[in-house]
């Protein structure tokens, strides 16, 4: 998910929040059916008829604007100045995981992301090349809304808003407080309301993401009948193993008492 | 009347070598072993291999039934909805799902350009199981990490699920199914669907 709002498109929020209201939310299915309720749990998106909607607009937006974009971007920038990019994005944005990691305790990682700025910003040039990566600490990142994961927090519902995509209500959230707080580009033009630095920086961040997800996404609606629904279930446990920090899953394929749902299927005679 | 403790250890010795000069396939009981047999072949036999497409997709699909539980990830995928489909729509679920995965897999062949594989370690995982760690290096230096869930059965290890970057293969494809069960007009629509895709990317793959 993009985690960038503009600055001036914050009064709009209210409006998106009315229009999930006006939409409606997904029909719970009845509590004598354990697998079933299991099932919508699972998928957790109580909102699925507006963020359908969101989707369906989102997709045209990508074929009209974003992907024209995008192929430009990665056509006649070489792969290596991309990664520049990437890497000088991350940089800027440290103090972000620095706060956050410290939200969540964990001061090693907070040192990490100090240490990872410091020797970037200078020996990798502003942040351009990931030299603290070659030095063996790679890039890690750390958001308001893992931090509420990590403080015990849900996820809400999934959320799917056009140009920031797949996210959840809890996460949407701490992407505004991450934004506000913690956000160095914020606290620059506090004030001053350059809007141009604020839309350059959102644009940067917005094709940035879109060029580097953008493989997979497309992998994964080449590859499946219901593009939205396989989207958000990749997204949802590729967003757990973020808030994990990569640990493995912690199996919910064998809930306690239960036979093992990869069982081997008896031949037949 | 007992055999001796002696002869016995010398009777089980010379079987163990017998079925290893026999089969020579200890790899299938090996989670690691098996997985890096896999990508070994993958890459030589297929990836790496001068032969067309459609020989590639053939020798995918072959490889694809030896290495993984194809109808133990089918049950997985269709959970619930299995137990009151019937017999011949769960068959019918089995040779689908096991073509889309053949075409969709068969489809991103050519962009092979030599990436690196490597298995990292291996964890007991669920009944008599294992959870196989590996990254798939490309030529930019970039990763990705791929776990592979692994069950025993009678011929040795199979690939039950494959998880790229957090991301299962079978959860997503369960939930993607389930939402189109629902949503769309049940067992049958589904299977319906998966036609149709399947037919789509058999006309892409050639």
């Amino acid at each position: 998910m993009l985690s960038r709002i503009p600055s001036s498109t914050i009064r709009r929020i209210p409006v998106l929040a009315l229009a999930i209201v006006l939409s409606g939310c997904a029909t719970k299915p009845p509590a004598s059916d354990p697998a079933a309720v299991a099932a919508f749990a699972e998928s957790n998106d109580q909102l699925e008829p507006f963020n359908r909607a969101m989707f369906k607009v989102d997709q045209g937006i990508d074929a009209v604007l974003t992907r024209p974009i995008v192929s430009t971007y990665r056509s006649i920038i070489p792969d290596p100045a991309r990664r520049g990019v990437t890497n000088f994005l991350r940089n800027l944005r440290s103090p972000i995981t620095f706060a956050n990691s410290l939200l969540q305790g964990n001061v090693d990682r907070a040192g990490q992301t100090i240490g990872r700025f410091v020797v970037n910003s200078t020996f990798g040039i502003l942040g351009f090349a990931d030299i603290a990566a070659d030095l063996g600490t790679p890039y890690q990142y750390e958001d308001f809304g893992q931090t509420l994961a990590k403080w015990g927090v849900g996820d809400g519902s999934y959320l799917y808003v056009p140009v920031f995509g797949p996210m959840s209500i809890r996460d949407g959230a701490g992407m505004l407080v991450d934004n506000f707080a913690f956000d160095p580009v914020t606290w620059y033009s506090y004030g001053k309301n350059p809007a141009w630095v604020d839309w350059a920086y959102f644009g940067a961040l917005y094709v940035d993401v879109k060029a580097s997800t953008m493989p997979a996404t497309d992998e994964l609606k080449a590859s499946s009948i219901d593009y939205y629904a396989a989207l958000r279930a990749a997204y949802r446990q590729n967003r757990a193993k973020e808030i994990r920090n990569g640990a493995p899953a912690p199996a919910p394929f064998m809930p306690a008492g239960e036979d093992d749902p990869f069982a081997a299927v008896p031949a037949k005679k | 009347m007992t055999i001796s403790r002696r002869t016995f250890a010398g009777l089980s010795a010379s079987f163990v070598a017998l079925s290893k000069a026999a089969f020579a396939q200890d790899w299938r009981n090996s989670p690691t072993g098996l997985v890096e047999k896999f990508a070994e072949k993958g890459i030589t036999d297929i990836l790496g291999a001068n032969i067309t497409q459609r020989e590639k997709t053939d020798r995918f699909r072959v490889l694809f039934k030896d290495f993984f539980d194809i109808p133990s990830i089918g049950r997985f995928v269709l959970a619930r909805f299995a137990r009151a489909a019937t017999p011949e729509e769960n068959d019918k679920f089995a040779s689908l799902f096991e073509d889309v995965i053949v075409y969709t897999w068969s489809r991103r062949f050519g962009e092979y350009k030599g990436q690196s594989f490597k298995v990292k370690d291996s964890s007991a995982d669920g009944d008599d199981g294992a959870l196989v760690n590996s990254d798939i290096v490309g030529n930019d230096g970039q990763s990705f990490a791929v776990a592979w869930r692994l069950r025993k059965r009678e011929t040795g290890f199979r690939v039950v699920d494959v998880i790229i970057e957090g991301v299962s293969m079978a959860i997503t494809y369960r939930q993607e199914y389930a939402t189109i069960i629902q949503q769309a007009a049940g067992i049958a629509g589904l299977l319906a669907q998966m036609q149709k895709q399947v037919d789509d990317l058999k006309a892409k793959v050639g």
